[in-house]
């Protein structure tokens, strides 16, 4: 996700450090945003010089003591909190006061992040939806101590990028993840009920209803093990609320290894190039 | 279609108009009567009142999901007034067509349809069938979903069937959200159009639906499953007392 976030950001002219704590890792993300960029040009959405120009603005580094003049850090390391917080650490060591210190997390709480720096006002949760360069929605997480100015500010960055941002408060799921449980949800349990098949629920769903995708089309195309894992994430966060139990057809499908496309077999079954 | 059939429809505002309007559209002659609370609607052009079918009425709609006591009256008075043999599509989204099914002398000419305001819009009507549903009554339900341009899927008999279920609980989950201050109500329903795909947030939904509907089918899984899941938002049930979202969720 992180050179997704810097690609678009490169792309509207920003000045971009890319950080990874792994050389290789750095060269891979750098290689796989300048094949991002070659087929921009290719398909026509961008120039060739436009891509030359952000590509060049984009400057990797292996320190995170080169950030101590930016006016904005996006973290994007993976979802683990401890992962997260040791970071947090590091750069609160490193950026001065006016530094914004955002998390992309989908699931993490911002508040315990920010417990963990100086200036805890300036830490922001900046939620990127997959693929960052695609997709338009970026979830603003106000934690605790999440200042008025920084949440401003972040917005602000936010249409910089051309996304379009939406606030909301630092509880599990923030919107996205916690709104469409009940789209996964309810279909689970209607299948489970014996109330209409996967194909039928995802035709009513589409053609009586308008959705460009069923709930268990959008599962397998999600991958059913990261819809269980964020279903379980909410509803152990809320305390077993029973509004977010996942259902055991999910699990079921989950140990047996059909996680939707990326294996070629989820609630429906996909030839090897359609994965 | 060639021949002019007479359709009688009782029930509830906006879905009688939505139907009677449609029928009207695709050559059907619908007769109406709406339920005492609702008798000021206006109906579209081309639409009668009735307080009773013509005896050729080849079929008749049920469309009530908010008020149970005025539904099961339609029913019984539908029955006593209809020529023996003509189906009746009644909403079945805030009760389960057995259940109407029980409360009628014929269960074998009830069909349950997935009836809420502004579904009608798209392309695919629900159908469900209780186990005395005859095979006549749902060859019927077919046909006239084929008349109206529709689509048509049978999903066993299940309180809200598949999509007022899956969309009354999507609303219904924003309703808590809003009520704990996650978000505001614009922003939810942005997040789910760019974040999700959705065609609509679900405050526009429940705009669109009315959250009276809303509410009558989360109430109804809550009172069908007795489970915690089904509890209707505190918010949800002061936004139907008003049957309106947009004040409460902006």
């Amino acid at each position: 996700m992180g050179r997704g976030i810097a690609q678009v950001a490169a792309q509207v002219g920003l000045d971009v450090l890319l950080y990874d704590v792994s050389g290789p890792a750095l060269k891979v993300s750098l290689a796989q945003i300048k094949e991002s960029f070659r087929k921009g040009v290719e398909k026509g959405r961008t120039t060739a010089a436009e891509a030359t120009q952000a590509l060049s603005s984009i400057h990797p580094r292996k320190n995170l003591s080169d950030f101590g003049d930016a006016d904005f850090v996006i973290e994007a390391a993976v979802e683990v909190m401890e992962v997260k917080k040791e970071l947090f650490r590091k750069l609160d060591t490193v950026v001065g006061p006016q530094t914004i210190l955002a998390t992309n997390t989908s699931s993490l709480s911002i508040s315990a992040i920010a417990s963990l720096t100086k200036t805890p006002e300036t830490v922001v949760g900046m939620h990127f939806f997959n693929p960052a360069p695609l997709m338009r929605l970026v979830e603003v997480v106000k934690g605790q101590q999440t200042s008025a100015e920084t949440v401003k500010r972040t917005c602000e960055l936010a249409g910089l990028m051309k996304k379009t941002p939406v606030v909301c408060s630092d509880t599990p799921g923030f919107i996205v993840n916690r709104v469409a449980r009940p789209f996964y949800g309810e279909a689970l349990r209607l299948l489970g009920e014996g109330v209409a098949t996967v194909e039928e629920i995802d035709r009513i769903v589409k053609l009586a209803g308008g959705f460009r995708m069923g709930p268990f089309e959008l599962m397998d195309l999600i991958g059913i093990d990261v819809n269980y894992a964020v279903t379980k994430s909410v509803y152990e966060q809320f305390f077993q609320e029973p509004r977010f139990r996942p259902h055991a057809i999910q699990r079921q499908m989950v140990e047996s290894g059909f996680l939707g496309r990326k294996t070629g077999k989820g609630f429906y079954t996909y030839d090897r190039d359609e994965h | 279609m060639s021949t002019k059939k007479k359709i009688y429809i009782v029930g509830e505002s906006p879905l009688v108009e939505e139907y009677a309007s449609l029928c009207h559209n695709k050559g059907f002659i619908p007769s109406v009567r709406l339920n005492p609370e609702h008798t000021a609607a206006k109906l579209p052009k081309g639409i009668a009142r009735a307080s009773k079918p013509a005896r050729d009425t080849y079929l008749a709609l049920e469309l009530t999901n908010t008020d149970l006591e005025s539904k099961r009256t339609n029913l019984v008075q539908l029955e006593k007034v209809l020529t023996r043999g003509t189906s009746i599509l009644s909403s079945s989204v805030a009760v389960s067509v057995s259940e109407q099914a029980s409360w009628i002398s014929h269960p074998e000419l009830l069909v349950g349809i997935g009836a809420l305001p502004s579904l009608l819009q798209n392309e695919l009507i629900e159908f469900a069938e209780s186990s005395a549903t005859g095979r006549a009554a749902r060859e019927e339900a077919e046909r006239f979903s084929t008349n109206l341009g529709k689509k048509s899927a049978f999903v066993a008999d299940s309180v809200g069937l598949v999509l007022p279920r899956i969309l009354s609980m999507l609303t219904n989950e924003a309703c808590f959200a809003i009520a704990e201050k996650v978000a505001s109500g614009s922003d939810i329903d942005t997040a789910m159009k760019l974040g999700t795909n959705y065609p609509l947030g679900p405050v526009e939904w429940a705009e669109k639906i009315g959250a009276r509907q809303i509410h009558a089918v989360v109430s109804a899984l809550y009172h069908f499953f007795q489970e915690d899941r089904y509890r209707p938002s505190p918010l949800l049930l002061l936004a139907a007392r008003q049957n309106t979202f947009m004040r409460l969720g902006s």
